[in-house]
């Protein structure tokens, strides 16, 4: 009796504690499922968590703010800041009664628009060099990139012949570069007497750019150098079976290959020059900052901002139909 | 025939040797080896000229700079001094020094530079990771806020930032324009000075990175932080170490930002900027002493000097790290 009565107790909750365990660890592989993802979801957040906290105060904020502030009138006031809506007139005065933001505005975009071929051009050529291999060129490597950790700061400023900025009187003076008129001292060695100013005015234009495109081709020239050592041997080897001339190995080998890179290092340079505080859109908005017209300041910045994102969109969308992605 | 041909190849010199596989070749197969022999032959020359001519250009100021520091002010004015000295002098470093403060700003900088590129290293791989490994909602839309983080020049939003620093968290009482943290908060949070590029370069790295180390771990039952810190920062340590030194040239290099959160905190850039103020402030403050303005140069020159220094020789020292890193991390992949 006592034996059946177990069993019959037994039986049931044993298929009954069969199924619930069976219930359980189908809900548990299947909530465990939902919840690995979300839980990795989560640890993502987790992991950027803190960027995203700084962002909010840092950058969005900010960034909001002097959206508003470019449709308002700004004035500083005891603790804190009063705000008129102006709609667009700031914008307005900007672009049509501010003759100097235009003239800077239209001469920095037609520097840049020269400029930035230039410099990719003469980096991808002076990673070519690099890359070979030859006596000293460790030495030659270490100059070359030295404009990366110059190029930034002030001494840059200074060197590059931006004395007035920086408050240095008898800037002509100064280290800069050709400042002396190397130019025109080599010519009268060399016995070039009476040439014609606008001839000279070329030349020492030329020299002073060779300065600049060399001294902002650092981060470039090093993008370019890693793109290179990217190439399979085996290319170059089989290249040299064909019989390819160098010329042919650039156009068909190197070219190709660097070319992704040819884009990131033409947006990095457009930001580059774009964003340099030495450029001239960037120290007229200085300026109207320091007149404390901040309203315009913010107005101007954002149009100068949304023509780089412009650009660079532009930029992206062309080159993007010409570049080489090797298919994996 | 093996035995034959042996013995007779060893009696040919090696330019007969030349000549009668040059007889064998077609003419132009003769004409593209003639051809990359001459080019082989002018092109070391023709790249010395080039990377000479270059050098001298991007040394030109440095040297310069050198040549100046060295020598007294007399010396700028007299015309056969062009790049050695006629008289040697280190009293213009030691009065630039002086004028600069420079131990104390030293010591303000290298605090504050160091402090923040380690600080900004954490934040931005930790960040970079959680895009490269995660998924979450909102992702694609976090990462264009960083793409903006790149892309937004630091002007546009200095002035609303200052407003944000002047009344911290919205309370007035809460004032960190001039203090330490105005660098350090932002540098923490991952929003420092091209934070948003770092957090590229970590995103890149990380993802380029195989997956199956992460994985072993977690079957392994590590958590994801215990994964991040012990499996893939180690993987990851030639990465930290150029964005760290680029951290310390940027922050080393930055005038715009320092100049805009203090004023009187004063970092070697901002000095360096200011320099011609102090100089007279300092230095040509006695009215008896003439000076014409070329000759003041010597003092600027000095200064720039100085300033360069420190991440110069640093540069010098791990060269390395700047170059090789870069092109190991994950700008390549």
């Amino acid at each position: 009796m006592s034996d059946e009565k177990i069993t019959e107790h037994i039986e049931p909750t044993a298929s009954e504690e069969a199924e619930k365990l069976r219930g359980r660890k189908k809900k548990s592989r299947r909530s465990s499922l939902i919840s690995y993802q979300r839980r990795k979801g989560l640890y993502g957040l987790c992991f950027i968590s803190l960027w995203l906290v700084g962002t909010v105060i840092f950058f969005l904020i900010p960034l909001v703010k002097s959206l508003i502030y470019s449709f308002c009138n700004v004035k500083i006031k005891q603790g804190g800041i009063d705000l008129v809506w102006k709609g667009f007139s700031n914008y307005n005065s900007a672009v049509n009664s501010d003759k100097k933001f235009v003239d800077n505005l239209e001469a920095t975009l037609i520097e840049t628009l020269w400029k930035t071929p230039l410099i990719i051009i003469f980096s991808l050529f002076i990673a070519v060099i690099l890359n070979q291999k030859f006596k000293g060129r460790a030495l030659a490597r270490a100059i070359f990139f030295l404009p990366v950790i110059i190029a930034t700061g002030p001494v840059f400023k200074i060197i590059s012949g931006d004395i007035t900025s920086t408050g240095n009187t008898g800037g002509e003076q100064f280290s800069t570069m050709f400042s002396t008129d190397l130019v025109g001292e080599l010519m009268q060695f060399l016995g070039i007497y009476g040439i014609s100013d606008k001839m000279s005015l070329i030349i020492s234009t030329v020299a002073d750019n060779i300065f600049g495109i060399v001294w902002n081709s650092g981060i470039q020239i090093l993008l370019f150098l890693a793109a290179l050592q990217n190439i399979p041997p085996s290319a170059r080897e089989a290249a040299q079976i064909e019989g390819a001339t160098s010329w042919e190995f650039f156009w068909k080998i190197t070219f190709p290959y660097v070319s992704p890179f040819i884009l990131a290092n033409l947006i990095f340079t457009v930001i580059d020059t774009f964003t340099n505080p030495m450029n001239t859109v960037m120290k007229r908005i200085l300026d109207k900052k320091n007149e404390w017209a901040f309203g315009e300041a913010s107005a101007m910045a954002w149009i100068y901002f949304l023509i780089i994102i412009g650009a660079i969109g532009l930029i992206t969308f062309i080159v993007n139909k010409f570049i080489y992605y090797e298919v994996e | 025939m093996a035995e034959t041909t042996s013995p007779k190849k060893e009696k040919l010199s090696s330019k007969q040797r030349r000549k009668l596989h040059m007889q064998g070749l077609s003419r132009e197969e003769r004409g593209y080896l003639r051809r990359r022999a001459a080019a082989e032959k002018v092109w070391p020359i023709f790249r010395f000229v080039i990377l000479f001519g270059l050098s001298f250009i991007i040394l030109y100021p440095l040297i310069y700079m050198v040549s100046c520091a060295f020598r007294e002010r007399n010396d700028m004015s007299d015309p056969t001094v062009m790049w050695i000295p006629r008289h040697y002098t280190i009293d213009v470093i030691k009065e630039t020094m002086r004028a600069m403060n420079f131990w104390e700003t030293m010591k303000t900088t290298l605090l504050l530079n160091i402090g923040c590129a380690l600080v900004q290293v954490v934040s931005c791989s930790v960040t970079g990771y959680g895009f490269a490994r995660f998924d979450f909602k909102g992702k694609k839309l976090l990462f264009g806020i960083v793409i903006m983080m790149i892309l937004v020049p630091m002007q546009v939003i200095a002035l609303p930032l200052y407003t944000q620093f002047r009344f911290f968290l919205g309370s007035e009482k809460i004032n960190l324009i001039d203090t330490m943290w105005v660098m350090y908060l932002p540098a923490l949070t991952g929003n420092g000075i091209r934070s948003g590029l770092m957090i590229l370069i970590f995103r890149q790295f990380f993802r380029g990175l195989p997956k199956e180390i992460e994985d072993a771990a977690y079957i392994d039952g590590c958590g994801p932080l215990r994964t991040f810190v012990q499996v893939m920062v180690p993987n990851a340590a030639s990465a930290f170490l150029t964005v760290f030194l680029f951290s310390v040239v940027w922050y080393w290099n930055d005038y715009y930002v320092s100049m805009t959160f203090f004023t009187h905190t004063e970092t070697v850039a901002t000095v360096l900027t200011n320099l011609d103020s102090k100089l007279g402030a300092v230095l040509f403050n006695d009215a008896k002493i003439q000076m014409l303005e070329r000759e003041k140069i010597v003092w600027k020159e000095a200064g720039c000097l100085l300033s360069i220094a420190p991440i110069l020789i640093m540069y010098v020292f791990l060269q390395k790290y700047f170059t090789e890193g870069i092109e190991r991390s994950g700008l390549v992949a």
